[in-house]
């Protein structure tokens, strides 16, 4: 059994979008609840946040953008740049507390208080582009971390792994042309979801050439193609990198029951994708991982999958 | 939708007396493989590719020094003795549909396009028509693509349109396909939006189908063997 951390605070809640939108508070309390009746609050390690420095934001993202996003929850406006991004006072405050969510958590792991951990953040994060909000997500809160932990703690290399059903454009382009992150992404097919970005050719820029790794999945595809793309994508790509620390946005939006992708994956699926990751982690980072929650909209499944999540990485 | 809103319009163009020299220089400085001939008063004339100017050259095959004398030769030409005289052109009011389709059946890789007079106001190239495509669908923007098997009777596109609007959600483009089945059509919508559970809902409870395009596909396979046998 491994000691796993657990980031969560109330505050999480009060980021409130408009009535109906799929990235709701119902989600949190929905994992919540099912950690309870799982069992599983009394063996995780409870993190508190705190709101991440401003400095730590503007190690990911343009000082412009931060300032614009903070004006627009202060003036009260009801969305960000585009109206699936939808925010009300509180939003840029949330945001800082999601992103030093997973600064708690790195430093928890680094500290060895904990083996790993679970973020149970929101807003999510990896939509978010220096200098852009789109699909939900404000500030990168994994590259907010990944940064973190190479300046901070003086990690070199991070391997970020992002099993959301969408494509994490927003961490792609932030370390597009960097070699010392290493983006890998599964998600189901640009031409047929959100945001329409992740295709097999990207494959980063420039120095980070080669350190990004994208597997698009037909809509109407499930756990076949995740266990055969995993194992012939992600994992040599993992074994070639040797990451001294992993990161995932975990999504849970790929499951047959959630409308917000076509993509089939079981409950059975989303604990092979869970294993696998946490087997390289076991084998290349020492076991160093923090998982942070992005998408996932079916409350009916949601909390399942988060425990079912936990359950491996706390190997119980 | 019109050509001239996706033509190039700083022309490099060469004269009809201009040695292949020049051109051949002008092509490769520019990286261009279409360079439209147009006389002192700006009407065009002809049109050279590169395709003209390699025909024109000797065979690589030959030895270097026959290569070198030949090539010289060969240099010291006109561009209007190569040029396709009178080439295909289209003006300024074709539509995308039209340049897609001459390009399509006549097989040629750039239009010069040209005003009532003659004159030549801008060359369209399989490059700016991509261009153009790319932004005609919509993928250039951030959205969800929805599949939807929709009766083929009337009113079912406004049902679609209808429950779009509802949720306030922007369309980026509409592309209908036929189905193997003549009862029934298949609307994808580009949706610029990530939020697209209350959409499908709303569509499911209305009767429309969402299908996977992979099955649809396999399916469409199917039928055509069918037929076949």
């Amino acid at each position: 059994m491994k000691k796993t951390g657990f980031v969560y605070d109330q505050k999480y809640l009060e980021h409130i979008t408009f009535e109906g939108h799929p990235e709701s508070h119902y989600r949190l309390l929905a994992i919540l609840e099912g950690l309870q009746e799982n069992g599983l609050m009394e063996i995780l390690q409870q993190i508190s946040a705190a709101p991440a420095d401003k400095r730590w934001i503007e190690a990911v993202h343009n000082i412009k953008y931060i300032i614009k996003f903070e004006d627009a929850c202060l003036m009260g406006l009801p969305d960000f740049e585009h109206q699936d991004n939808s925010i009300c006072r509180d939003t840029y405050d949330i945001a800082l507390l999601a992103a030093g969510g997973v600064m708690k958590a790195i430093d928890a792991v680094m500290s060895k208080e904990v083996d790993n951990a679970f973020c149970a953040v929101r807003p999510p994060g990896h939509h978010a582009e220096t200098d852009k909000a789109m699909g939900f997500c404000y500030f990168n809160n994994v590259a907010v971390g990944a940064r973190y932990l190479q300046k901070q703690w003086g990690i070199k290399k991070v391997g970020i792994i992002d099993f959301d059903v969408h494509h994490g454009n927003g961490t792609q382009q932030i370390f597009e042309n960097d070699d010392t992150v290493f983006y890998y992404s599964i998600h189901e097919h640009p031409s047929f979801a959100y945001p329409g970005t992740g295709r097999e050719f990207e494959k980063g820029l420039a120095n980070g050439e080669g350190y990004t790794l994208n597997t698009p999945i037909l809509p109407g595809r499930g756990d076949m193609d995740y266990r055969k793309k995993l194992t012939t994508d992600m994992i040599p790509a993992i074994k070639k990198f040797e990451p001294e620390f992993m990161l995932v946005s975990a999504g849970f939006d790929a499951h047959a029951s959630d409308l917000m992708s076509g993509i089939n994956l079981s409950r059975e699926g989303y604990k092979f994708v869970s294993e696998t990751i946490m087997n390289l982690a076991n084998k290349y980072s020492q076991g160093r991982v923090i998982s942070v929650l992005e998408g996932g909209y079916n409350l009916e499944v949601l909390p399942d999958l988060v425990a079912d999540h936990i359950k491996i990485m706390a190997e119980v | 939708m019109f050509v001239s809103e996706s033509m190039k319009t700083d022309l490099i163009t060469i004269g009809p007396d201009a040695k292949l020299s020049a051109a051949k220089k002008l092509m490769q400085e520019k990286n261009i493989r279409h360079l439209p001939v147009v006389n002192d008063k700006g009407k065009l004339v002809g049109i050279v590719t590169d395709r003209d100017m390699r025909d024109a050259q000797p065979s690589s095959l030959l030895p270097k020094e026959d290569y070198d004398r030949t090539y010289k030769k060969v240099m010291s030409h006109t561009v209007e003795e190569i040029m396709t005289r009178e080439p295909l052109t289209i003006s300024v009011f074709f539509t995308m549909q039209d340049t897609l389709l001459v390009m399509q059946q006549k097989k040629v890789g750039a239009l010069p396009v040209i005003d009532e007079e003659g004159y030549l106001q801008g060359i369209l190239s399989t490059r700016d028509l991509l261009r153009s495509f790319v932004s005609i669908m919509g993928i250039g923007e951030p959205g969800t693509l929805l599949c939807i098997m929709a009766q083929e009777k009337q009113g079912q596109m406004k049902k679609i349109v209808d429950i779009i609007t509802e949720e306030n959600v922007s369309l980026g483009s509409v592309l209908v396909a036929k189905s193997w089945d003549v009862e029934k059509r298949a609307v994808f919508p580009y949706l610029l939006t990530n939020n697209v559970v209350k959409i499908k809902e709303k569509l499911m409870q209305q009767g429309f189908e969402l299908f996977d395009p992979m099955t649809w596909y396999l399916d469409q396979l199917e039928k055509k063997g069918d037929t076949l046998l």
